[in-house]
């Protein structure tokens, strides 16, 4: 009877099957900012949630803030929520909008950039 | 002979997945290839020095499944867009521990502990996690505090505690009433200075 009840705790605990994420994998991440040192069990652990709260919070932002085509979350429907959110905007450098050569140009030529020579 | 540092080279352009310093484009391939485009944003990622720790990656698998598991169900998600989390989670653990370690160094400790994990949260933005990351960790601390202790432990701590007061407390009957659901929630098993009950709402 009490076993069965621990399990349950188990699960409830883990909020949704348990942490989906695996820690060793994250612990290495960390690990390989500078100047880390060591990083305690309960460190990890709330890394590793917080990691889980973070990809739900991006993913439904951005499906949220998408386009509305096709109920797909598509990588320019991130990379808007990222310029949008402040939140989000460590990620700028990563994840810059994808732009065609045409429009480039395109933009190029409403808003000419100085040149020194042709 | 460019009279600027950004590289507005023109003919840099023609090359797909040129990443242009200061303008924050990358250049998609004109077929629209969004996976490639993706690959070579990686590779071509301004200076060739560029190799960042944040190669290091989450399992897609996992990330794809918690990403999938956030959005409606009807909903979909682009594979370059999977892939992008990817990055974006490894961008995020590095950001959380670069903040909580300066925290760690500027206190003179070695290691990293959980205050110093949700302080940096809070600091760089993310406060909204730190409540339900302290539920989480307060109920995990809950189960294995359970999970280790023996049972007859727990059932000795439990007698005690009868003993001493001659009835069970009303607060450590959980809701339904049952006595072998009590979680008794110790720091140390040497001794026991007094139970302290948790319990489940």
């Amino acid at each position: 009877m009490s076993s069965n009840n621990v399990e349950e705790k188990v699960n409830h605990a883990s909020n949704s099957k348990g942490i989906s994420l695996p820690m060793t994998r994250v612990k290495l991440i960390m690990k390989s900012s500078p100047d880390v040192s060591s990083i305690n069990q309960e460190a990890l652990l709330l890394t590793t949630k917080a990691t889980e709260l973070f990809v739900q919070h991006l993913a439904l932002s951005s499906f949220n803030n998408g386009s509305g085509k096709d109920q797909t979350l598509l990588y320019s429907d991130l990379a808007n929520t990222v310029e949008e959110k402040e939140t989000f905007q460590f990620l700028t450098d990563i994840l810059p909008k994808k732009i065609l050569v045409r429009d480039y140009l395109k933009l190029l030529e409403e808003n000419p950039i100085e040149e020194a020579d042709n | 002979m460019e009279g600027d540092g950004s590289t507005t080279d023109a003919s840099q352009l023609g090359m797909p997945g040129e990443y242009m310093a200061g303008s924050h484009y990358v250049l998609q391939s004109q077929d629209d290839d969004c996976d490639e485009s993706l690959h070579d944003h990686e590779e071509g990622n301004g200076s060739k020095e560029n190799f960042r720790e944040q190669d290091i990656y989450l399992p897609i698998a996992n990330v794809a499944r918690i990403m999938k598991n956030a959005v409606p169900q009807t909903g979909k998600i682009a594979k370059d867009a999977k892939e992008c989390v990817q990055e974006c989670v490894s961008e995020f653990i590095s950001f959380i521990t670069s903040e909580a370690s300066e925290r760690c160094h500027q206190e003179k400790r070695k290691t990293i502990n959980g205050e110093d994990i949700l302080f940096a949260m809070s600091t760089l933005g993310f406060d909204m996690y730190v409540e339900p990351l302290k539920l989480y960790l307060q109920k995990f601390r809950e189960v294995r505090g359970s999970v280790c202790a023996p049972s007859a432990i727990a059932h000795a701590m439990l007698s005690r505690l009868v003993c001493m007061t001659n009835q069970l407390p009303a607060g450590i009957i959980t809701a339904d009433g049952q006595q072998q659901n009590v979680m008794v929630y110790t720091t140390s098993y040497q001794q026991i200075p007094g139970v302290q009950q948790i319990q489940f709402s």
